[in-house]
């Protein structure tokens, strides 16, 4: 079977690469491959701009619908994850954690290694390297699965035209029509008033990822998933490390509980300090070797100055804003919220958040609407866009959609945080229980020497429904996914403490948990 | 003067001094509580009990509160401090961490219960405890850090010195807050069942009174902010009698029932229910301060305090680590009057001199330890009366305290002895001083008094002092226009970059390490980006690191890191070695000559465009020159010569960390360009470490040449089991006559070359004959491209 769809598929690709030229000679159109009818009064049924996760998802699930698709990619096939986000970081983290554990010689001799430290050496380029090969990789991947399943894809950008059905092509200024348009346009980096970015010493998570230098002591402005991932990498890779969080607590965005133990595993114990309650009023780039980076920081509340600090390096990663600017909303009559655009559960544009009207045909899904800025979150809701254009009904239950931060040790959840969850359950009357399991507990996780971390499991007592998890350990992302599924299919604790789960396993640490939520001992 | 006991986190049994000492036996019969009559007193009920023995005086010294291990889990029977995140003397806050704590289920931060400065750690990291032991004391005032760490001192060595006269039993107090034993007895406490919980409500007790109870059962169920939850027993026993009913909110760490090991127990406690623990020695000896006329036994206090409202001022601790001070000047003289926040008296630590506040209004009724005399930190130094009219009396107790042996004047490095007279003091809250810090202007008596007299403002002063202390000399600066002088040792001079004024130039790991060590980041020479300190800085500062070279600043001449130390032998360096020792025992001789080269030079520019080398073009010279005298190309057996058929020409490469000898197989017999792209490819072999033996020990004749180094001259060592090895030197011009030219002379371009041949087989003729032959081809180096 498996030879047989291979074959196939390399017939798609012969064909698609005919019909790479096809949208700009729009008259004679191949129905090899395509369903739609040629009669059809649209150049395409769907119109898909920008070309991350979430566009890329919402073209294959569309051409699954056989559905004549076009992805305006922007000259971005991947978007932010792929180019500038989860992908490389990914290749970042991985090494730099490679480095780190080789590193760790207390733990190495726990486990009866023993290494020459310093022969342990790294070549920043090479590290940059590995993680720009990765993402032309992963973006080259993308680009072919869509040639193969043939989309139409449109270098240019995409922008609204005022009119209904139709798509600019910025880039040739040519117009097309497509029934549906999913408006995918992503995000880009926030970047704080007062803070001036060169992307050298200066730098969004953009400048980051290409590893320009490993700072002797770098400031990361923000201390959400972005910023935690890279005081990982630049303390594994040497630097000292000082996040400025405006909120009152480091990790704000977390669960308290985890962002108390991630503090522990995650900060105290690295070259890493912290500076709270502060923003980062001034940013000022410095010139390598001969002049740092300046920041004035200044109290949140009171606004006076508090500290300045001068450092090789300022990463900022205050978080993301829609990438919404000058793509036709306003001729659209569509009113954004510092830039994202409302939509309603099915992912259909609203002419404004409060009270406004569906804009027919026309979908938002991914960074620019807001509701979950995570990769996997706007690929769920670019298909959920393609389900309601086909005429199924579907929402996405962004409650049942995990996320992960990849520190060593990864920090991975799903549905609402324990603070969150209480306010849910007294507001919507019903017990909240919780139980957890330890990894301190665990065999596997002994085994690796990693014993230190918690999976916390939030339920319904009343239906025993899995409202939420928490997990920070060795490998948490990859633990997440049980969860994430329980959430979603609505499994209570009580099915899953029966549920077997491999032995020896970093698993096991739900299964304490699940089992310690009905009263169950695990071990 | 409060020595509570407060378990962290979540410890199952806690005892408190309070705990412990409010039951008082009947025997005695002062209630402690009867202190609140006193209006110095502080809220707590439990101050100035004069114990019997030194060393609980000691430990009351300090305001001090124990930190116990905690019950982390339900199982957890003894804890293992991972780290300590706060250092001895480090201020903490409510509800901030201060310690990492390995279980048997997880590591977990336990944090503190109440603001404070830790005086004393017992347990060291990577040290384990069983819960419920005392792990550290934390202090409510810095001032009291010195004395309640001397106490924990005391504490520690404690169970070695058992020269306590009635009340052995007590030293359970300090070695197992866990449990009281009295007479066996073990008192049952309010749990900490969460980190914010403070109080909990026995839901419901489990057993009764009488009840037999085996360890680890569940005995009650308590309510606390968070869960309910079972606590169960340490140990076995019988429930001989429930303090709290259910239903009642008590206090983390209040006794709530006791157990008992023998069922005959139950009755011995249930017939006092007030005294609750009863003891026969040491919780008996727990009195009222104001009722010294009870303590007979109390070593310190010989007068009787003054029934009057005062307060005493104690020695306090300027730095962690002072441990006496010495008052430089008194700035106000017994009967002034004196308002709180004032500065008082002058003190020199072993730091700095620093002001030293009241914190009341009052009196400066009497001066315990004079100007330039030295005090303990914790004993006291002055009284201070509410009333006016209470100075004569307080006078006269002061008179009685200085004069009683224990106090002041036998100050002990240790402190007990002061420390005891503390006690005794009818001491109220605390110490009644404090250093100053901010806010005000902080400046040297002599300061002030210049300022004043010069008229100058001291807030328009800069103070260079410590802590920006303002001094005389800066007043005199003031004064005289000049800018305050930088302390040579400050601001690490960096020629390239000056940090901006407030920016401390250091890494944030530097910043922590120079904290703990105590050690003023403006004293370190910074050598990070931008003169920053770093942590190496900071670690050769104290000495646990070396200092090394670092790279030189940017933009100044950069300084050679030379290497030190041994450096273990490659495989291949040690290859080296060894062959070369093997060749002391080959008897040589060297033959040298001098090879024109013109016509070699100018044949090497015509080939090179094609990739000929010059190594090529030596080794096929040479190989040409041994066809002529195969005897160099020989090798040496006791049995007689070994003639080589083959001649494979070695050619000496160094490459990194090493030097091996790539060898051109048949050099005679094979064309110019092939040995060119052979030897190309055996160097790259070679780099890469890829030779096959074959390919590097196969040589039948050396070449090393040093000749691109522009060596005039050199010698080879030859190798085992070959007969000959030619070194190369460099090609120079010289000028030789010559009858044709114009001038008589020429130039001409000559090498060096200096054949080195075992003599036991080779003679220097054959040498000599050698190399004209390779001269001669040097000289008419056409035959070698064919």
């Amino acid at each position: 079977m498996a030879i047989i769809k291979r074959s196939a598929l390399i017939t798609l690709i012969f064909a698609a690469s005919a019909k790479a030229f096809a949208p700009n000679t729009v008259a004679p159109r191949t129905t090899f491959l395509r369903m739609a009818d040629d009669a059809s009064e649209f150049d395409f049924d769907v119109a898909i701009v920008g070309c991350g996760v979430g566009g890329h998802g919402a073209a294959l699930h569309s051409r699954a619908q056989d559905l004549k698709t076009a992805v305006f990619s922007g000259n971005d096939v991947g978007g932010t994850c792929v180019n500038r986000g989860c992908v490389p970081s990914k290749a970042l983290l991985a090494a730099s954690g490679r480095v780190r554990e080789m590193q760790d010689t207390a733990h190495l001799s726990d486990l009866g290694i023993e290494i020459d430290t310093s022969a342990v050496k790294y070549s920043r380029e090479g590290i940059a390297a590995h993680a720009k090969n990765l993402a032309n990789r992963v973006k080259g991947n993308l680009e072919a699965s869509l040639v193969g399943l043939g989309v139409d894809v449109i270098e240019g950008r995409g922008v609204l035209t005022g009119n209904p059905h139709e798509v600019k092509d910025e880039a040739t200024g040519k117009v097309y029509t497509a029934k549906d348009i999913i408006l995918a346009p992503g995000s880009i980096p926030f970047v704080p008033p007062g803070v001036t970015v060169d992307e050298k010493t200066v730098y969004t998570s953009d400048g980051a990822l290409e590893l320009n230098s490993v700072p002797e002591w770098v400031a990361i402005i923000g201390s959400g998933y972005i910023g935690l991932e890279f005081s990982d990498v630049y303390t594994a890779l040497g630097s000292e490390v000082t996040f400025i969080e405006a909120m009152d607590n480091i990790m704000p965005t977390f669960d308290k509980e985890i962002a108390k133990l991630a503090e522990r595993l995650l900060i105290r114990d690295r070259p890493i300090d912290y500076r709270t309650g502060v923003f980062a009023s001034e940013v000022t780039p410095g010139i390598p070797g001969e002049k740092p980076v300046t920041i004035k920081m200044i109290d949140a509340k009171t606004k006076e100055h508090v500290e300045t600090l001068e450092v090789d390096a300022a990463m900022v990663a205050t978080g993301r804003v829609p990438n919404t600017k000058d793509m036709g909303l306003e001729e659209m009559g569509i009113e954004t919220n510092r830039g994202f655009v409302a939509v309603n559960e099915k992912m259909q544009v609203l002419t404004k958040a409060e009270d406004g009207e569906v804009v027919p045909n026309l979908w938002c899904i991914g960074d620019a609407n807001g509701k979950m800025m995570l990769a996997h979150a706007a690929s769920a809701q670019g298909i959920s866009a393609i389900e309601n254009i086909a005429g199924r009904e579907h929402e996405v239950d962004h409650m049942a959609i995990p996320a992960a931060c990849f520190t060593h040790p990864e920090i991975a959840m799903v549905g609402p945080t324990e603070e969150q969850a209480i306010e849910m359950a007294e507001k919507e009357g019903w017990t909240l229980g919780k139980s957890q399991g330890n990894f301190r507990a665990n065999s596997k996780a002994l085994a690796e020497g990693e014993g230190n971390g918690i999976a916390k499991v939030l339920f319904n007592k009343d239906t025993g429904k899995v409202v939420a998890v928490h997990i920070i350990g060795i490998h948490a992302a990859d633990l997440i996914q049980e969860c994430s599924n329980a959430v979603a299919a609505g499994t209570t604790v009580q099915e899953l403490s029966m549920m077997v789960h491999t032995h020896p396993t970093l698993c096991e640490v739900l299964d304490e948990a699940f089992k310690g939520a009905v009263g169950m001992s695990a071990h | 003067m409060k020595f509570l006991s407060t378990a962290l986190c979540a410890a199952l049994a806690v005892s408190t001094v309070q705990g412990f000492v409010t039951p008082v036996s009947n025997n005695v019969g002062v209630a402690s509580t009867s202190i609140s009559n006193n209006a110095f007193s502080v809220a707590s009920s439990i101050k100035e009990q004069r114990m019997m023995s030194q060393r609980e005086l000691t430990v009351l010294a300090a305001e001090a509160t124990k930190i116990t291990m905690p019950a982390l889990s339900s199982t957890m029977k003894e804890g293992r401090v991972v780290s300590w995140l706060k250092s001895e003397g480090d201020e903490v806050e409510a509800g901030e961490a201060i310690m990492v704590v390995e279980s048997d289920k997880a590591d977990m931060d336990v944090e503190a219960f109440e603001d404070g400065f830790i005086a004393k750690i017992l347990v060291g990291e990577g040290e384990s405890a069983p819960v419920g032991d005392t792990v550290a004391l934390l202090v409510a005032e810095e001032a009291d850090i010195a004395s309640a760490a001397a106490a924990g001192d005391v504490a520690e060595a404690a169970p070695a010195a058992a020269e306590e006269p009635a009340s052995g039993e007590s030293d359970t107090i300090l070695d197992n807050a866990t449990t009281v034993t009295v007479d066996g007895a073990t008192e049952i406490f309010m749990p900490a069942l969460s980190s914010t919980m403070i109080e909990g409500k026995i839901v419901s007790w489990l057993k009764d009174v009488g009840d037999e109870i085996s360890a680890g059962e569940a005995i009650m169920v308590v309510e606390s902010d968070k869960a309910d939850m079972d606590v169960e027993a340490f140990e076995d026993g019988y429930l001989a009698a429930i303090y709290q009913e259910e239903g009642s909110t008590v206090e983390v760490g209040a006794p709530v029932g006791i157990i008992v090991p023998e069922e005959e127990d139950i009755a011995k406690i249930s017939a006092q229910p007030d005294a609750g623990v009863v003891s026969s020695s040491t919780s008996s000896t727990a009195i009222s301060n104001n009722d010294s006329n009870s303590n007979t036994e109390a070593p310190a206090a010989a007068a009787d305090v003054p029934d009057c409202d005062f307060s005493q001022v104690d020695m306090p601790a300027l730095s962690s680590t002072m441990k006496e001070g010495k008052v430089v000047s008194w700035l106000k003289a017994e009967g002034d009057a004196i308002s709180a926040g004032e500065a008082i008296m002058v003190v020199e630590s072993d730091k700095a001199d620093m002001d030293v506040e009241a914190f009341e209004d009052g009196f400066l009724a009497a001066i315990i330890t004079e100007e330039g005399e030295s005090s303990a930190v914790g004993a006291p130094v002055a009284l201070i009366a509410a009333e006016e009219s209470d100075i004569p009396a307080l006078q006269a107790y002061a008179a009685s305290l200085s004069g009683a042996p224990a106090p002041v004047a036998a100050a002990a490095p240790a402190a007990p002895a002061p420390a005891a007279a503390a006690a005794a003091a009818p001491k109220a809250a605390a110490p009644k001083v404090a250093v100053n810090t901010g806010g005000r202007i902080v400046a040297s008596p002599l300061a002030k008094k210049n300022a004043e007299a010069l008229g100058i403002d001291l807030s328009t002063v800069v103070g260079t002092g410590p802590d920006g202390r303002i001094t005389a000399a800066d007043v005199e600066n003031a004064a005289s226009g000049a800018g305050p002088k930088k302390a040579a040792s400050a601001a690490p001079a960096k020629p390239t970059w000056t940090p901006a004024a407030g920016v401390i130039a250091a890494t944030p790991m530097a910043r922590a390490a120079a904290k703990k060590a105590k050690l003023d980041l403006a004293t370190i020479q910074g050598t990070g980006e931008f003169g920053r300190v770093t942590l190496d800085d900071v670690k050769i500062a104290t000495g646990e690191k070396k200092p090394e070279r670092k790279k030189a600043a940017k933009g100044g001449a950069e300084s050679v890191e030379l290497p030190s130390g041994l450096v273990p032998f490659t495989g291949m360096q040690r290859a080296v070695s060894n062959n070369m020792e093997a060749t002391l025992s080959t008897p040589v001789f060297r033959v040298s000559r001098e090879v024109e080269m013109d016509a070699f030079n100018a044949l090497y520019q015509s080939v090179k465009p094609k990739g000929v080398t010059v190594s090529a073009l030596l080794a096929k010279a040479v190989a040409l020159a041994i066809e002529k005298y195969p005897i160099i190309n020989s090798s040496y057996t006791p049995e007689g010569t070994v003639f080589n058929e083959d001649i494979n020409i070695a050619m000496a490469v160094a490459i990194d960390g090493g030097l091996i000898t790539p060898t051109l197989k048949y050099a005679n017999e094979r064309n110019i360009m092939e040995l060119g792209e052979n030897w190309k490819e055996l160097v790259q072999k070679a780099k890469e470490g890829r030779l096959a033996p074959d390919e590097y020990n196969s040589g039948t004749f050396t070449i090393s040449n040093l000749g691109m180094f522009g060596v005039s001259q050199f010698d080879a060592i030859l190798p085992s089991g070959m007969g000959g090895i030619l070194a190369i030197g460099g090609t120079s011009e010289q000028i030789v006559p010559c009858d044709k030219a114009v001038l008589g002379m020429k130039k001409v371009a000559k090498m060096t070359v200096t054949l080195t041949c075992d003599h036991r087989q080779i003679y220097g003729a054959d040498a000599a004959l050698f190399l004209k032959e390779f001269s001669a081809i040097m000289g008419n180096p056409q035959q070698l491209l064919l």
